[in-house]
């Protein structure tokens, strides 16, 4: 049984295919159409994963789509988040619009993908809780899934067993944890959708002095839940979401640009303080209503680090999944597993150990590339090419890094990768001057041998997916300034031989070479979405200032130098 | 664009540095870098082409096929003449997009044996119904070319008459879709603009001076011999004889189009599946065309420089499918010679020097 799973219009569209239990494939819109978040009709995201299965639509049983309610609602939610003009009761009123994006979902798959028969609708929180559970190691789980950034936003819980999803509570808007994110975000000076990440970056430089302030606005309930005080929103009139009174306890919005003040700073760390007590709260309510001792975890808000590292510390549960495209890109995903396993009662498949689910080169495209665009490259065999890889690294060279398959999902996790020396203290200023031109205060992650990181974190166990913080062991701080945030953490991926194969040899020999198990690791882009195919990663790499480009076994070295 | 002065002492012949078209003004020059303005015309093309603009996708294939499927006795037309690009087209066809195929081979007296086995053997395996047309119609016209010494090249005029008897007999079983084997190299880059036209017809720079010929000599040799007074002067002709005598609506496509990566990902599975292989003899080496492509190449060479394969070749390499070293290997015309004289004799004239 062949299953295609599609998220769309709202953003990261995405494709993904079951072929007989197995993720075949999985990949984000925005990596073919290079458009980032792109919330178009995956049409190239689906021709790859079909190709991917060597199959055609026409082998294609069942077409799931992540159903996503209040579609239009939310867009105008989001567009007016700055000047926002509703009423709730209003909303209600006009919520049948959501209709017109399920039937252009259908259109769009009987004309663009010439597939007759119905579309699977699965409702927009079980394709998260699917895309989570239904991959995960686990038999039996607790679920929660806290939707995203920017989002609509019902978080819910529940569990499942088997192949069997129950979800047992649904929190509904406006009272949503993405929604109150995106509100600061806006009232912080960034965008909404691509500034929620700068937020939580942000947040690691302040006190959660306004914690008190953030309680008196929200009232949270010993099962999760909370309630906003509407009185200090305007969700009437005016031109931004929060009213004077909601300035009277933060005080003035920060205007765009790269000013901060400690008030902004403490602000942020409020904010995210108070996302961890809501995710930690409804672990705890989960933990206790379902009995369970693991835990799945999907949504948008699942791509908040230091909330996951803390209900895996100080939350009740033994063990932790977090879907690696815990946004809506994963939700096709989902889709596809919920009807692969849970209405066709198949059984489980395979563990999603890795996210290498995109396209991949073969060496002899990678060769042509190189040989007519005039590259000076060379073809190393493999011990070669790790051994003089791992030497520039510490050498303070930043290499990119492209080697099989693309990921699925926001992180780049040693396929499409930059990586450099995390012992040294300018590094973070030299990646962010010759590539990534980030704003100062964001973090680079770091990658590290799994049976090692016990040397460098206060860290036991598996974060495959970069979805985890751990704090740098006491001894070790300040050997590793280039990964290691304000707050003495590090954001980490542990990497293994079963599933990382020539990345782990990699950062192995770099081990052998310096006696440090890791390197600074951050997404092969500049400011586009992070590169997919060989031309894009040649072209990143002569647009910036990288030293050498790895593609497969070829070393390319600038031409420039 | 026009040549730049600086393009006037190059000697003619001299090999673009990154494709293997040579100087040869006033239709193909290079710059001061030694690239040729072919090369910038497609560099431009691909850096204006609208932004939202995306390549050809199998899912664009399918919706097309998917207007017309199971409307007629015969879903598509294909084109085979034995070699890999047109099997892997056939093969795509019937097992890929389970479409039901009546297949067409043609034969103006200049195909191998072992082409014609090799598709004959296609069509056994994939059970599809095949019309196999010999004919020694296009002879005289053959011969004319090489003993007018006119410099039209023989494939161009070839493809005109067998285009039209493809129109003809898709119209005679009313077939809505003719597929061919064209590569990727053989359309001006992947663009949508493919899908309204057949893609045969187009009139680059690359191609000027042998249209030029040819229409020269269809006026001066064809329009004035009584056996070819009918035949088309060039493609747009073809086409308007289509529509209007044959009533054919039929749209000329090639799967290769759409689908990603070129003979590497498709040549395994035609071995695979229908026991294909590559044939000992043919120009340039590892196609499958017909021995006047040997002869036709040479007198290309000898008169413009270049080859429609080199046009094609070029094409390839611009899209990243082949190497330029892998390119010059396959167009060596390191062949027999004695071929050469074999065509020469079956066309019953004296051999020309192609030096
Ligand atoms: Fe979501
Ligand atoms: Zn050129």
């Amino acid at each position: 049984m062949i299953v295609l799973g599609i998220s769309c219009y709202y953003h990261d569209g995405s494709a993904a295919i079951i072929r007989d239990g197995e993720i075949v494939a999985a990949a984000q819109e925005e990596r073919f159409d290079r458009e980032k978040y792109s919330p178009a009709f995956p049409i190239q995201a689906i021709n790859f994963c079909l190709q991917q299965a060597g199959v055609t639509i026409y082998d294609v049983d069942e077409v799931a789509f992540y159903e996503k309610m209040y579609l239009k609602f939310e867009r105008t939610i989001i567009s007016h988040l700055i000047g926002w003009p509703f009423t709730f009761r209003n909303f209600l009123d006009t919520m049948p619009l959501w209709l017109k994006d399920r039937l252009a979902v259908s259109f769009a798959v009987e004309d663009e993908l010439s597939f007759k028969k119905p579309v699977r609708y699965i409702k927009h929180h079980l394709s998260h809780a699917a895309s989570a559970f239904l991959v995960s190691p686990f038999e039996e789980a607790a679920i929660m899934t806290v939707d995203g950034v920017g989002e609509y936003a019902c978080a819910t819980w529940g569990s499942g067993h088997g192949t069997r999803i129950d979800i047992r509570q649904e929190m509904h808007y406006p009272h949503s944890l993405g929604l109150l994110y995106s509100i600061f975000t806006a009232f912080l000076g960034f965008r909404v959708f691509t500034g929620e990440g700068k937020v939580m970056a942000l947040a690691e430089f302040g006190e959660p002095d306004y914690l008190d302030k953030f309680r008196q606005i929200i009232d949270l309930r010993p099962d999760g839940s909370f309630r906003l005080d509407t009185r200090y929103f305007s969700f009437n009139k005016g031109e931004t979401m929060h009213n004077k009174r909601f300035e009277e306890l933060f005080g003035p919005p920060r205007p765009p640009g790269p000013d901060f003040t400690d008030r902004h700073y403490a602000i942020a760390a409020s904010l995210q303080r108070m996302t961890e007590e809501i995710v930690l709260t409804m672990a705890r309510h989960v933990h206790e209503q379902t009995g369970l001792n693991k835990l799945c975890l999907a949504g948008g808000v699942s791509l908040n680090v230091t909330a996951n590292s803390r209900i895996r510390e100080e939350g009740p549960f033994d063990d932790l999944f977090i879907q690696p495209a815990a946004g809506d890109a994963g939700a096709a995903l989902g889709a596809a597993s919920y009807v692969y396993h849970a209405l066709s009662g198949r059984p489980r498949g395979p563990v999603m150990h890795s996210a290498a689910l995109g396209p991949e080169y073969k060496d002899r495209a990678i060769e042509v590339l190189l040989r007519n665009s005039g590259a000076r490259y060379r073809r190393l065999e493999r011990d070669e090419l790790l051994a003089e890889t791992a030497r520039r690294i510490a050498d303070n060279q930043v290499v990119g890094w492209f080697q099989g398959r693309s990921e699925f999902g926001p992180r780049a996790l040693g396929n499409r990768s930059i990586l450099a020396n995390p012992a040294n203290p300018d590094m973070k200023d030299h990646l962010n001057r010759v590539v990534k031109h980030r704003e100062p205060f964001r973090p680079f992650g770091a990658s590290v041998l799994r049976e090692r990181v016990g040397d460098y974190f206060e860290f036991d166990g598996d974060s495959p997916f970069m979805l985890l913080v751990a704090r740098i062991r006491p001894d070790k701080l300040g050997s590793i300034p280039a990964v290691t945030h304000v707050n003495h953490t590090s954001r980490i991926q542990t990497v293994t031989p079963e599933h990382n194969g020539i990345y782990y040899d990699l950062i192995a020999e770099y081990y052998r070479q310096t006696g440090m198990p890791m390197v600074l690791n951050t997404s092969f882009n500049k400011k586009e979405p992070i590169v997919n195919t060989p031309d894009e990663a040649l072209a990143c790499f002569n647009d910036s200032g990288m030293d050498c480009l790895v593609m497969n076994q070829f070393l390319v070295e600038r031409n420039d130098r | 664009m026009t040549m730049p002065a600086s393009a006037e002492s190059i000697p003619v012949g001299t090999l673009c540095r990154r494709c293997v078209l040579p100087h040869a003004p006033p239709d193909i020059w290079l710059d001061a870098e030694g690239i040729c303005n072919i090369c910038h015309n497609y560099d431009r093309e691909v850096a204006t082409a609208p932004k939202d603009e995306r390549g050809l996708l199998e899912t664009d294939f399918l919706k097309i096929l998917d207007k017309h499927r199971g409307k007629h006795e015969y879903d598509c037309l294909c084109m085979l003449s034995g070699g890999k690009d047109s099997t892997a087209a056939l093969y795509y066809v019937k097992e890929r997009y389970k479409l039901n195929p009546l297949v067409f081979t043609f034969n103006h007296g200049f195909v191998p044996d072992e082409h014609l086995e090799s598709a004959r053997r296609t069509v056994k395996k994939l059970g599809v119904d095949w019309i196999y047309f010999h004919t020694p119609f296009m002879k005289d016209m053959f011969r004319k070319i090489v003993q007018t010494k006119s410099k039209v090249v023989i494939c161009p005029v070839c493809s005109l008459w067998y285009m039209l008897k493809t129109y003809e007999i898709a119209a005679m079983f009313d077939v809505p879709i003719i597929v061919s084997g064209w590569t990727k190299g053989q359309t001006t880059g992947g663009s949508r603009s493919v899908l309204s036209k057949c893609a045969c017809d187009q009139n680059p720079d690359e191609f000027r001076a042998m249209s030029q010929a040819t229409r020269e000599f269809m006026d001066k040799h064809v329009r004035t011999d009584p056996k070819y007074k009918d035949f088309p002067r060039n493609m747009d002709e073809v086409l308007k004889i289509a529509k209007k005598k044959y009533k054919s609506k039929a749209i000329v496509l090639s799967p290769h189009w759409f689908v990603p990566g070129g003979p590497e990902e498709y040549v395994p599975i035609i071995k695979e599946k229908l026991g294909w292989d590559y044939p000992a003899r043919s120009y340039p080496k590892k196609s499958t065309n017909c021995d006047l492509n040997f002869l036709a190449t040479k007198r290309a060479i000898r008169d413009y420089g270049y080859s429609v394969y080199h046009i094609e070749m070029a094409n390839l390499i611009r899209m990243g499918l082949i190497t330029r070293e892998e390119a010059l290997a396959l167009l060596e015309t390191d062949f027999d010679p004695a071929i050469l004289d074999d065509i020469y004799s079956k066309l019953g004239t004296p051999s020309e020097s192609l030096a």
